[in-house]
């Protein structure tokens, strides 16, 4: 009994443990397990939740770029300076591969001939299996990219020998700039990136116009890519095309700047380029803007073969040396040096002395200044010396500014004073950036109004007046003198001229903005005045800007860069000169800088020597072919089409005298009548100047046809002499200019086609040094 | 020698007296335990038909031929086997159970042994786990788990207070262990070895084993965890992967990481059911091992709650019944089944939000699979057995 209540109680006491126990496992268990399971899914799914979220959508999402069309830039006739193409991106999904399970090595080598990228460098990306996208090729062809895409069609057989295609292999539409004119006014256009945006220029300027906006499809797909069923979650944005931009740019204009920019820089040795500015001077619209040396949009990051020289002689070891040396260099060729830098502009800076004299009043036409080769200026200790140190003597305004007085100038300087000066140079706008509608426009640098201002030191004045001790960009100083010449109008620079939309329809026009009207224009007509002489007065120092046929204004400039003595020990000149025609009614200005000319120049270092005759070439080909008329002077004429008289019914001394009046002559006289009764050629027929003309006094002229000459490769005269052999006339169309260089490139009759006596040629000439046809 | 001293034993019978349903005078089963199952068992063929429709579609691995509802035709199939199997399950009376349970630990263990044996156990990813009937696959480890909780309890019932002895007690149970731990290494399945070794710690511990042992014991494991840590670089893997599973997300992270972004981007209010987009391939095992991280994103914080809710209750109402069963094969065998189903539920969460390391434990109710669900079903249904010698509930 005892025994077994001992054993109930041992029995009763095993049974109460393993409650508690079972009891200690259900609160483990039952509770305490799911409470912290619980704390852990509220981490997860409330505090993290946005975290995981985003992360997830982010891979269920796939979006595929729809690119926009970036717009064109054109010149102002329309021709495309800058467009852009579509072409291929080739990348490849990693993770597709792997998912599908293509052979890495197969996709690695076909990409790898068809593109010429290295094998290892695609291997090694389709290792890396959590991406799903990898850059193999940016911007291929057309061709390229459709052998890319027969490759991934074909395919391969799968073990079960089903056809597959390489799904991880991928095409990609994508849009590459092209510039049709190579390094063409590089400058101003700038040029794109990989991601097509633009990093300079008008691309840069123009981006957010140009580039218009991406669309996109933003898909929500499956771990292999493909649609979500059911969840039909899809976004279509649509691609915005970019607009364009027509330019003031004139393609031609601008070829005919750089090539004598071109010519120049070779001619004088110009260690550091040559820049220059072609400006419309009555609406500020800039026909043509070059900074040499050069570089191909097309392939930016290129430089050139002198640059990669210096480069690879630098002797350096280290990659990462080369690389900044490299990016130096590129950063040189992309400079804008008539924009982005500023310069000490010399004696040009006459002009504006000049203007501001004039329209102050504190000098007239009829003032008069004494030269005796130097001046002694308050605040100087030592005097101020004229270029010419035997003085100019006795000299009027007009003298003072042909010859380039400096003495003369500071004189002008002294009777504006300072204040005023400064008042006009503000005016001018000298001290403020132009707005031009380009990057990187640089500021200038001048002396601040209390020292300017200082009564008892003159010497910045003086220095002031005739360009020196202060910087500012060859734009601003171009912007300036179109207003002296312009009737006193500053006008605000441009490019652009109009927006166009993706169609072609105007978006919107640019009205050239007149700033200020900073003289008046009796100012401004006596300003050119004086500056015609600068170029076509007796030993004046423009004279070498000359051109035949046209009255050229303009002023020499030599200046040094002081700042690059202190740094290299050695002078640097920029030799420049502004020159604008014609002189009664200014359209057109050209301003050449000719940076640092080396010891292998042909002529001495000043703007009269290598800016004035830049400056006059560009002149003689841009006058003409914007339609300026010339007036030609004795011996000229030849040039000059002119229109045949009626003479039948005349009597042969009327009849002279007729033809006299237009400047045709005659070559012989037919027959023994009182009156003219046939003539050759025809009545009213545009004929070259200077032509010889046959008159029939009774009789008929022999029509028999005659073979056609070869006229080509000739000047006009002697293809109009030519012609004359066989009684054949010419008239001319293109580059009408008497120069050795122009000569006639193609007539409008073949050779050998049979051709009645009197028949008028049209020839066509063009500038033979520019290699093309020149436009009519 | 007094078998009969202990008052909650009564005289054994034979196997033949305990035909089925032969002891007319038993109660009812359990309500509150055979709903919740009902109501999980529902929710969880839903759940799969929601998770697996995508993979069922896509069929990525040639399994289904594209049809979508190739998974829950087949799991929803099981299910209403295995209701069946339940109640067939609960008619049978605990003695026969009691009587029974050496046979199934043999059983369990000629499988174990048969599964090694190329022909008639399948290799699955260098694993041999698997015996194909033909018609259907399962895995011996679960037989085992349920044969240790049966033959662990009859031992127990037997060894009373020597099971502290070790000659006489622990050893038996040890050998036991040894011999299915042994065979599962073989297979390999970590898994099912941590979940038996688990299982058998709990019997002895419920059997009265002495706490010092439990010391012994969890030294003894920890040292065994380090040892598989120093010795099998997959260990290691999975360990770092846990701690970092966003530093190699594509390949040892991907699935812990796919898991997380589900569970995350759900919410609290989730994104519907059938809404998921993780399941669209992304998610691997998403009807699988974890379905658990799709309810979480189609149902959201409330949703994944409320169903552990669910299962806490049953956990809870397991041991309840286990506590008030009417002899203590019946209690030890409640407790163990009841633990059993705690520990799948609570390792398949903790495994699904990152909390413990990746390992393959499947959600009991849930997660597909047919054999696995039958006999998830035939333990719940020893439970309800048990319940119906219970004569006084609540």
């Amino acid at each position: 009994m005892f025994k077994k209540r001992r054993e109930k109680k041992e029995a009763s006491s095993v049974n109460r443990m393993m409650l508690r126990r079972t009891l200690f496992l259900m609160i483990v268990c039952g509770i305490v397990a799911f409470i912290l399971l619980g704390a852990r899914l509220f981490k997860l799914q409330i505090v993290d939740h946005d975290m995981y979220e985003t992360a997830a959508v982010e891979q269920q999402l796939r979006q595929t770029n729809i690119p926009a069309q970036r717009g064109t830039i054109y010149d102002r006739n329309m021709n495309i300076l800058a467009m852009s193409a579509t072409v291929s991106n080739i990348y490849i999904s990693p993770a597709e591969i792997k998912a599908n399970e293509e052979d890495p090595v197969v996709i690695a080598t076909r990409l790898s001939e068809i593109l010429g990228v290295d094998y290892a460098t695609i291997y090694e990306m389709t290792s890396h299996t959590d991406s799903w996208y990898s850059t193999v090729a940016r911007k291929v062809e057309d061709d390229v990219a459709d052998q890319v895409r027969q490759f991934k069609e074909e395919g391969y057989y799968d073990k079960d020998g089903e056809h597959m295609t390489f799904t991880g292999v991928k095409i990609e539409e994508a849009s590459k700039r092209y510039y049709p004119y190579g390094t063409l006014a590089c400058h101003v256009l700038g040029f794109t990136g990989m991601d097509d945006h633009g990093l300079a220029g008008l691309e840069y300027y123009y981006d957010d116009l140009l580039a218009g906006k991406n669309g996109r499809i933003v898909r929500a797909t499956n771990a292999y890519g493909t649609d979500m069923m059911f969840t039909k979650f899809e976004d279509y944005y649509d691609a915005e095309d970019g607009q364009s931009i027509v330019t003031t740019i004139d393609e031609t204009v601008q070829r005919y700047l750089e090539k004598h920019l071109e010519t120049a820089a070779a001619d004088y040795d110009l260690l550091d380029g040559a820049a220059g500015i072609v400006m419309d001077v009555n609406t500020g619209a800039i026909l043509g803007m070059a900074s040499l040396g050069n570089f191909d949009p097309n392939d930016y990051l290129a430089v050139s073969p002198e640059a990669q020289e210096r480069v690879d002689t630098a002797m350096i070891d280290v990659p990462e040396d080369r690389d900044t040396l490299l990016a130096e260099e590129r950063n040189l060729q992309w400079r804008n040096k008539a924009l982005t830098e500023t310069y000490e502009p010399g004696s040009v800076f006459k002009i504006i002395t000049l203007a501001s004299g004039l329209e102050s009043g504190a000098v007239t036409t009829h003032s008069n200044f004494y030269c005796g080769g130097s001046l002694n200026v308050l605040g100087r200790t030592d005097p101020l010396n004229c270029w010419n140190v035997y003085g100019h003597g006795n000299e009027t305004l007009t003298e003072a500014a042909m010859y380039s007085c400096n003495i003369a100038f500071t004189m002008m300087g002294q009777m504006i004073g300072a204040e005023r000066f400064y008042k006009y140079l503000h005016a001018f706008g000298l001290f403020d950036r132009t707005r031009i509608d380009l990057p990187g426009e640089a500021s200038s640098l001048w002396w601040s109004e209390d020292v300017f201002f200082n009564k008892a030191n003159l010497s910045q004045l003086a220095a002031a007046s005739f360009g020196q001790t202060f910087t500012i960009t060859p734009i601003q100083l171009i912007t300036a003198v179109s207003a002296v010449a312009n009737g006193g109008y500053l006008m605000e620079p441009y490019l652009v001229s109009e927006v166009l939309d993706s169609d072609g329809n105007v978006v919107s026009q640019h009205e050239p903005t007149v700033v200020r009207q900073v003289i008046s224009e009796e100012t401004s007509r006596t300003c050119c005045q004086i500056l015609e002489q600068v170029v076509s007065g007796q030993n004046a120092t423009g004279k070498n800007a000359y051109v035949a046929g046209y009255h050229v204004c303009g002023k020499t400039g030599t200046s040094e860069d002081v700042n690059y003595e202190v740094e290299h020990g050695e002078k640097k000149y920029i030799c420049s000169f502004l020159g604008f025609a014609p002189a009664n009614d200014p359209q057109v200005a050209v301003l050449v800088l000719c940076e640092n000319p080396g010891p292998e120049s042909k002529v001495g270092a000043s703007g009269g020597n290598m800016g004035a005759p830049t400056v006059g070439k560009i002149l003689q080909d841009v006058l003409p072919y914007l339609g300026v008329q010339p007036e030609y002077a004795e011996g000229e004429e030849g040039l000059v089409d002119v229109r045949m008289p009626r003479l039948i019914g005349k009597t042969l001394d009327e009849a002279r005298e007729l033809l006299a009046k237009v400047g045709l002559s005659v070559k012989s006289v037919q027959g023994d009548g009182a009156a003219v009764t046939a003539q050759l050629p025809a009545p009213n027929a545009k004929i070259a100047g200077s032509s010889e003309v046959i008159i029939y006094c009774g009789g008929e002229p022999d029509m028999t046809p005659e073979q056609m000459p070869n006229l080509l490769g000739l000047s006009y005269e002697i293809a109009r002499i030519r012609a004359g052999w066989q009684d054949l006339y010419i008239r001319g169309e293109g580059v009408m200019i008497n120069s050795n260089d122009i000569l006639t490139v193609s007539q409008s009759i073949e050779e050998g086609q049979l051709v009645e006596p009197g028949t008028v040629i049209t020839m066509t000439l063009a500038d033979s040094s520019l290699g093309a046809t020149a436009r009519t | 020698m007094a078998p009969k001293a202990d008052s909650m034993t009564y005289d054994e019978p034979r196997l033949a007296d305990y035909t089925y349903d032969s002891t007319i005078d038993r109660g009812s089963i359990d309500m509150p335990f055979a709903l919740l199952t009902l109501v999980l068992l529902t929710v969880g063929v839903i759940m799969v038909l929601s998770a697996s429709f995508a993979r069922a579609y896509y069929d990525p691995t040639n399994e289904t031929g594209g049809n979508a509802t190739y998974y829950f035709v087949r799991q929803a199939l099981f299910a209403l086997c295995g209701v069946g199997v339940m109640f067939v399950c609960s008619r049978f009376p605990m003695g026969f159970y009691r009587h029974i349970s050496g046979i199934v630990m043999m059983v369990s263990i000629v499988l174990l042994v048969l599964v090694l044996i190329p022909g008639i156990g399948d290799k699955v990813n260098g694993a041999r786990r698997w015996i194909n009937l033909g018609f259907t696959t399962f895995q011996p480890s679960e037989i085992a788990k349920i044969g240790v909780i049966m033959y662990f309890s009859v031992l127990i019932c037997q060894l009373k207070n020597k099971i502290a002895n070790f000659r006489e007690g622990l050893l038996k149970f040890a050998v036991v262990l040894g011999i299915v731990c042994g065979l599962l290494v073989l297979e390999p399945h970590m898994s099912a070895i941590i979940i038996i070794l688990a299982i058998g710690m709990v019997m002895l511990f419920l059997g009265g084993l002495p706490l010092r042992w439990f010391i012994t014991g969890g030294v003894a494991g920890a040292s065994l965890l380090g040892l598989g840590y120093a010795v099998f670089p997959y260990v290691r893997d999975r360990f770092y992967a846990w701690l970092n599973p966003f530093a190699d997300a594509s390949d040892a992270g991907y699935q812990i990481v796919q898991s997380l972004y589900s569970i995350g981007s759900g919410g609290l209010l989730g994104l519907g059911l059938g809404n998921s987009r993780q399941k669209f391939l992304y998610l691997p095992e998403e009807h699988n091992d974890f379905i658990f991280s799709i309810v979480c994103e189609e149902l959201g914080f409330i949703g994944a709650m409320l169903i552990l809710v669910l299962f806490a209750l049953l956990i809870i109402r397991g041991y309840w019944l286990a506590m008030h069963a009417r002899d203590r094969y019946s209690a030890l065998v409640g407790a163990g089944i009841t633990t059993h189903l705690a520990m799948q539920v609570i390792l398949n969460v903790a495994v699904c939000t990152n909390s413990i390391p990746c390992t393959g434990i499947s959600l009991p109710l849930f997660s597909y699979g047919g054999t696995a669900l039958l006999l998830q079903m035939a333990e719940l249904g020893i439970i309800l057995s048990l319940s119906r010698d219970i004569v006084e509930k609540r």
